[in-house]
């Protein structure tokens, strides 16, 4: 019996041995545990600082864009207030630039008027083509230079104007022919070729109109009238009942002339046309 | 005897007329009528003695025809009680005293008389001492009814023709916008009433027959215009251009076309559309976002004159019927804030009236075609929306000089102004286009 006892004491030691060492080590183990808990809440407490910094950083990083967008587009609004009221300050420019050649003109007139009164014979101004140039005040007339006493082109121009205006475009059409015919290289000679047009169509003479539009189109195509030419020329084929030819001059004035009314106009006509 | 008396009336009359006798007496050497072998100077007028007129409505008559006379602005009717009086003596007699109205520096006298329907009428030129019209004019319904009053007028119009050489204005029409309806009134300020149905309208326009208008109204999808028959009542819209807005009509001078401002988020632009209202109507503006409104044509129909924003502000341009060739007209300096609109083309073609602004407020001014030449008509009050008589000389607008809006006339020639409208809130006169028939 005491030899099952001494052959069984060092198992039971061994079976609560254990027993034994689980208090300490559960202790233990607990403290590791919380030693562990500890760590893994530093760890992602640390983490969720870094995420909360990185959320922050993306927030104002976002508020930025924000900020610098609100900024383009304050900035694009802006631009584009400007370009808008610089292109109505051209337009207002072109325009009074218009109404200073329309004074020109008329100072010209005078100046041609005034020459001719203190017996100097037509003395045109300098910009006055190649007849006028070469007929400056005490120089003699060359080659078809109108003979002295005979009006200038800005004259012959400024008669015509205001006889078309007034109601008389017979008159008006042979000034305008009379200043094509001798002064053809006069700088005032693109807008005589348009307002001859313009005359011929006062008189209910719509075919001699056209073709004083087509000469327009044709001799001056850099003149500020060549698009008005070439829609009108396509509005007189359409009432011919060529719609075909119509389209062409349509196109034309389109594709010469983009940035200007009548190709506004002639895409609109374009489409009726379809 | 009987030149004793003569020269005794002579001397009663000058003493009655005073002061406007020797100012007429004055104008003796200049103011003379064409039709009655005188030269009549532009800025002058003719004397003129209108005799009592016998027969039915005798009395309106012979005053319905003097004012009109004295509000055409190219007469100086004679009146007074002697003068009256000495006219209705030789009206009696049916014998004029040449001698007498010579003395008072007559240039005409005019005598009518009344039988049934019909009003015969005698112009005498007093230098010639000799009749120097002589017509039968017939006259339209009972006295003082709408149709005789109107008759009358053209009766006075064509007499001013055969005196001055230029036919008068009494036979016309002017709309105009109060509250929410449209009313026509006579030249002479009679015979107003409403044209059109209660409802928000605007900017109304005549044909050139004067038998249909035209209008801007607002109806649930927009401002839509509106064309009326006044005989019938009867009204189309135009629908060429549904919904959006659609304002400030006007019609073509052979009446076959109307061109009207219609605007879309993206500005406004004038279209041209026909009359009847069938058809596609036809962009004659380049906008390019900006509003271009208050069309007006020419007298030839060629031309165009619009208010448009394009250079930043209004400003009047003008252009061919198709669109074409624009051109600024009216002058402004660079960085203006003011601006000038709603252009009047004149009957003769050659000037535009438009209202400018001038330190906030808005003044009548003209500017002539060939040279641009701008003349300020008003300066009393805010005056707006010229519209130009048929004679190129008077016209209508609207005016804020009595403390409310009303009416005006103006002779742009003398400068006299009367005010036609007598209810607060009249506007956007239109003058009707004939002298013959409105």
């Amino acid at each position: 019996m005491k030899t099952v006892f001494r052959r069984l004491a060092p198992v039971a030691l061994v079976a609560t041995g254990a027993c034994f060492a689980t208090s300490n080590d559960v202790k233990l183990l607990q403290l590791q545990i919380d030693s562990m808990r500890v760590a893994t809440v530093r760890s992602d407490s640390l983490h969720a600082a870094q995420v909360n910094q990185v959320i922050a950083t993306l927030g104002l990083v976002r508020d930025s864009l924000g900020t610098v967008s609100g900024h383009v587009v304050k900035m694009q609004g802006d631009m584009r207030g400007d370009l808008h009221d610089v292109n109505e300050q051209l337009l207002q420019i072109q325009q009074l630039t218009g109404q200073s050649q329309n004074r020109l003109q008329e100072l010209r007139a005078s100046i041609e008027q005034r020459n001719q009164d203190m017996g100097e014979g037509a003395a045109p101004s300098p910009t006055t083509g190649a007849k006028g140039a070469a007929a400056a005040p005490g120089a003699a007339p060359t080659g078809a230079a109108p003979n002295a006493g005979e009006p200038g082109p800005n004259q012959l121009y400024q008669l015509g104007m205001e006889q078309l205006q007034r109601g008389s475009p017979a008159t008006a059409v042979q000034a305008f022919q009379k200043l094509l015919q001798d002064y053809p290289t006069a700088d005032i000679t693109p807008e005589a070729q348009f307002y001859l047009g313009e005359a011929y169509r006062a008189q209910g003479n719509a075919a001699a109109a056209d073709t004083a539009y087509a000469m327009v189109i044709q001799k001056f195509p850099k003149s500020p009238h060549a698009p008005t030419a070439l829609y009108k020329r396509a509005l007189y084929l359409e009432q011919q009942g060529n719609a075909t030819a119509a389209r062409a001059l349509l196109n034309q004035l389109i594709s010469t002339y983009p940035q200007s009314d009548e190709a506004a106009l002639a895409r609109d006509h374009l489409r009726e046309l379809k | 005897m009987q030149l004793t008396q003569r020269l005794i009336t002579c001397a009663a009359l000058a003493a009655c007329l005073g002061v406007p006798a020797r100012a007429t007496a004055q104008q003796q050497d200049t103011t003379r009528g064409v039709r009655i072998g005188l030269t009549y100077q532009p800025g002058t007028k003719p004397g003129v003695v209108v005799f009592p007129v016998s027969g039915a409505g005798g009395d309106s008559l012979q005053a319905i025809v003097s004012r009109d006379f004295d509000y055409g602005d190219r007469i100086e009717v004679i009146g007074g009680d002697a003068v009256q009086e000495t006219a209705r003596q030789q009206a009696a007699k049916n014998a004029v005293d040449f001698t007498i109205w010579k003395s008072l520096s007559a240039a005409a006298v005019v005598q009518i008389s009344v039988t049934g329907s019909t009003a015969h009428v005698n112009v005498y030129d007093v230098s010639a001492k000799k009749v120097a019209a002589s017509h039968d004019v017939p006259l339209s319904g009972a006295p003082n009814t709408e149709d005789w009053r109107m008759s009358v007028h053209a009766m006075a119009d064509q007499i001013e023709r055969w005196i001055t050489g230029v036919r008068g204005i009494a036979a016309t029409r002017i709309l105009y916008v109060r509250g929410n309806r449209i009313y026509v009134i006579d030249a002479d300020g009679f015979g107003e009433h409403p044209v059109s149905e209660p409802g928000t309208v605007l900017a109304p326009a005549w044909s050139p027959d004067g038998r249909t208008i035209a209008y801007s109204e607002l109806v649930r999808t927009g401002w839509n215009v509106v064309i009326r028959d006044l005989a019938t009542g009867r009204e189309h819209s135009v629908t060429t251009t549904p919904g959006g807005l659609n304002i400030t009509p006007a019609f073509s001078p052979d009446g076959q076309w109307l061109c009207y401002a219609h605007g879309v988020e993206n500005g406004t632009d004038l279209y041209m559309a026909s009359a009847s209202g069938t058809g596609a109507a036809r962009r004659v503006t380049v906008g390019r976002g900006s509003d271009n409104v208050s069309p007006t044509f020419s007298p030839d129909g060629a031309r165009l004159a619009f208010t448009s924003g394009r250079a930043g502000h209004p400003e009047v341009y003008t252009s061919d019927v198709d669109g074409s060739n624009v051109a600024l007209l009216t002058p402004f300096n660079f960085g203006d804030q003011n601006y000038r609109s709603n252009p009047d083309w004149s009957p003769d073609g050659r000037l535009i009236a438009f209202q400018s602004q001038l330190d906030g407020r808005f003044q009548i001014m003209t500017i002539t075609l060939r040279d641009q030449t701008v003349k300020q008509l008003t300066s009393e009050g805010i005056n707006e929306d010229p519209t130009w008589a048929p004679d190129g000389r008077h016209l209508a607008f609207t005016s804020s000089r009595t403390g409310v809006k009303e009416i005006f006339v103006l002779d742009a020639e003398s400068g006299r102004a009367r005010q036609l409208t007598h209810d607060p809130g009249a506007r956007l006169a239109a003058w009707s286009h004939s002298t013959s028939a409105p």
